[in-house]
């Protein structure tokens, strides 16, 4: 025991104290918070204003066009709480769009003709008084033709946005004009024309209901990340020592020392230590970020505790052990078999992509938690803890579902564990040539 | 002395290869024994059995003082594998500080036994320093170190010269002798025979996985019977080779190694040389190891090589 401790001693400090190690840990959040933010304030800074002349051969569409930034009328009548969801979401259907400066031209009888100065413009310096970025034409019979179409001339034809805000403005201009003209008062024309919002309500096994369940998607993903990812990474870097210690010749001084059990154990909960060191920060650094926007979100009416419960940090941590203990064993052998650490990435390649099966699957899991395929899968050896998981975050499992994969998860690892400890004990020495599988069983039935 | 380990009729098979075949020896406490053999001939499987890295195919290792705890012995043993190696990027109080714990010693009582040993390697200077900066030299002696913190009852080396430069090889020579002083048991695995003759108490010579020769290292060499010439010379010492009392004859430069024939007087051979040239030194001596190694495996390897 005290051997064990030693060895995960080591392995945990030597970890800790390496540059890359506080770095990652510091910097990461940072990282992932820029790496989610900066699309997003590019789009609505980076792109910069758009100039683009509107060809209206209607000669009925000025108003539309007056305040093209505007947020459009019926997405004002949004209520505070909704409009916090949304921007927790990143799901807001008011997409940013790059500001436009619009140069309005009332030209009834527009044709490609008539427009052929203001193509023109789209090709001028960037830094001409009269450059354009794009031309939106409207044929004059829009009101009357339903076959007519819009054109939008530009030099990038994936400004998607630009194009499809446009056409948004043009066309609910267009249907409010067809609507009066059939007798409809343009007084109402907005309102009948409104969407109506859906909302998902999620029912409890005990017949509670919670509402947001929209976001769970967004949760399962970041969770499942934060779940799988450092069983990858710290897999990895257990399989990296092992190899290490065999060309640095460590080795059999320490199984000289220490029983193949021992040094197996050691090692594995000393970089399961240090992962759980690294997600702690993480989760802190979260807390304090998460605890500024949770003020925010509760001021506007937001109650967070219904997306997330908190028995699923409970179930986090449980199969966070779970996956972690799982991946690192597999990692472990391939250390112990190969003799260098490309050898040894070649050879996880297949597995880990095996492994990463339920990752690979989320969506369909997240979508159907209750599926069959789902229910089996989330008690299968290795894709168990994480599918588990995902599901405890979308729906409510039944409790035996949840005890029994977690029952499956720990025979898994400790079978895994009992083949590792026997093929380290063969396969740490072996220099040379890789074992193949019949060798390989073979270690298993001697060691 | 008693006997602290004995080997007893292990076996170890790696595939087709039957690396060690059989292989009985004891220990005896208070000694160096010395492991002799070829490159192959089954030496580290042997001491890879003993230290707990290998279960035997077949027979026992027996601790014949204190217990036969499955865990304990490993920590009763100090061992300098061959291939050796440290954590690079450790610091070389801490390495050492590590490698007693995994044999049972608390740091806290380990630290003074890490200065001394320091100390006594003067490696002072280098306590702090991170073994990747240490030269290999330092690097094997810091691992020496690891190998005696614990205090252990036997001290397992194997080739603990190999890769050394003259002025280390004497200075592992000396610490040997001085250890044997202070009481410690050593198994010392190595395939040079100077060497081992210099140090060793007892030897066991292994071929092919099998003890072919073992006593102490006089009763080996009076087996062989004092029939052998180490002589220096100024001259031209050709004519040796052609003398009839001479089996065999070495000539490297100006000295020479004769082994002589069943009864062969070496008084004749000497007023032959006196005759030839100016003599240096004459003297009359049991073969070296290196002599009886070569004799006992040396032609039939080579004689098998040559088939081959």
């Amino acid at each position: 025991m005290n051997k064990m401790f030693a060895i995960m001693k080591r392995e945990y400090l030597q970890a800790v104290r390496k540059k890359a190690f506080i770095i990652m840990t510091l910097l990461l959040p940072f990282l992932m918070a820029g790496m989610m933010v900066l699309p997003g304030l590019m789009m609505a800074k980076g792109m910069g204003t758009k100039r683009i002349a509107v060809l209206d051969g209607t000669g009925k569409l000025e108003s539309a066009f007056a305040r093209p930034n505007a947020p459009e009328e019926g997405e004002e009548k949004l209520d505070a709480k909704k409009e916090a969801r949304k921007a927790i979401s990143g799901r807001s259907r008011r997409t940013l769009p790059s500001q436009m400066q619009i140069e309005y031209v009332n030209q009834p009888g527009a044709t490609e003709a008539a427009a052929k100065p203001y193509l023109e413009r789209i090709s001028r310096k960037d830094d001409a008084p009269d450059k354009l970025d794009g031309v939106f034409v409207v044929p004059p019979v829009a009101l009357t033709d339903p076959e007519a179409k819009l054109t939008y001339f530009s030099r990038s034809a994936t400004d998607v946005m630009t194009q499809e805000r446009l056409a948004r403005l043009a066309n609910k201009s267009l249907q409010g004009l067809r609507l009066s003209a059939n007798g409809i008062r343009p007084e109402v024309v907005d309102d009948l024309l409104q969407d109506l919002d859906i909302e998902a309500v999620q029912l409890s096994r005990s017949g509670g209901r919670k509402t947001g369940g929209e976001l769970n998607f967004i949760v399962a993903v970041i969770f499942g990340a934060l779940l799988v990812l450092p069983s990858f990474v710290y897999g990895q870097e257990t399989m990296r020592g092992i190899v290490q210690e065999k060309t640095d010749r460590v080795v059999e001084v320490l199984i000289s020392s220490v029983s193949p059990v021992q040094l197996l154990s050691g090692k594995i909960l000393g970089v399961a230590a240090v992962g759980l060191t690294q997600i702690g920060v993480w989760i802190t650094m979260l807390a304090i970020a998460g605890g500024y926007g949770a003020a925010v979100a509760t001021t506007a009416g937001v109650n967070l505790s219904q997306f997330v419960r908190p028995i699923v940090f409970v179930y986090f941590f449980v199969f966070f052990i779970l996956a972690y203990l799982t991946y690192v064993c597999v990692y472990a052998i391939a250390g112990a078999v190969c003799n260098s650490e490309k050898e040894a990435q070649q050879f996880m390649m297949p597995i880990m992509l095996f492994m990463m099966m339920p990752w690979i699957l989320m969506m369909p899991i997240v979508m159907n938690p209750d599926a069959p395929f789902a229910v089996a899968f989330s008690m299968a050896p290795v894709f168990g803890p994480i599918t588990m998981f995902v599901r405890t975050l979308v729906t409510d499992p039944p409790v035996w579902h949840v005890i029994v994969s977690i029952l499956i998860s720990i025979a898994t690892i400790a079978a895994f564990f009992w083949v590792t400890a026997k093929i380290f004990r063969v396969g740490i020495l072996s220099y040379g040539k890789r074992p193949t599988i019949p060798e390989l069983m073979r270690w298993i039935r001697v060691a | 002395m008693a006997d602290i380990l004995a080997v007893r009729d292990v076996r170890k098979v790696f595939g087709e290869v039957r690396a060690v075949d059989g292989v009985s020896f004891t220990v005896r406490s208070g000694t160096i024994t010395g492991l002799l053999g070829r490159n192959g001939a089954g030496k580290t499987t042997t001491i890879r059995m003993i230290t707990g890295i290998f279960m035997p195919d077949a027979g026992r290792i027996e601790w014949l003082q204190g217990g036969n705890g499955a865990s304990a012995f490993r920590d009763r043993i100090g061992y300098l594998p061959e291939e050796r190696g440290l954590y690079k990027q450790m610091k070389v109080v801490e390495l050492l500080l590590f490698l007693a714990e995994i044999k049972g010693c608390r740091p806290a009582d380990t630290r003074k036994k890490v200065d001394y040993w320091l100390e006594r390697f003067e490696l002072s200077d280098k306590r702090d320093a991170k073994i990747e900066e240490l030269s290999k030299g330092n690097a094997q002696k810091v691992q020496l170190v690891g190998t005696l913190l614990h205090d252990p009852e036997l001290i397992i080396l194997d080739e603990p010269q190999s890769g050394l430069d003259p002025v280390n090889i004497v200075l592992i020579r000396n610490l040997l002798g001085d250890l044997r002083k202070e009481g410690k048991t050593i198994l010392l695995s190595t395939h040079m025979m100077a060497e081992a003759e210099k140090m060793a108490d007892e030897i066991i010579l292994i071929h092919r996985g099998k003890v072919v020769l073992e006593g102490t290292v006089d009763e080996v060499r009076g087996s062989f019977g004092r029939n052998t010439l180490h002589i220096d010379f100024d001259g031209d010492g050709a004519f040796l080779c052609d003398l009839p009392q001479v089996r065999k004859a070495t000539i490297l430069g100006s000295s020479a190694e004769l082994a002589l024939h069943e009864g062969a007087d070496a008084q004749d051979i000497l007023q032959a040389c006196v005759s030839k040239f100016r003599v240096r030194k004459f003297e009359v001596a049991a073969p070296s190891l290196e002599e009886i190694f070569i004799a006992k495996v040396g032609a039939e390897t080579l004689s098998a090589e040559v088939a081959r």
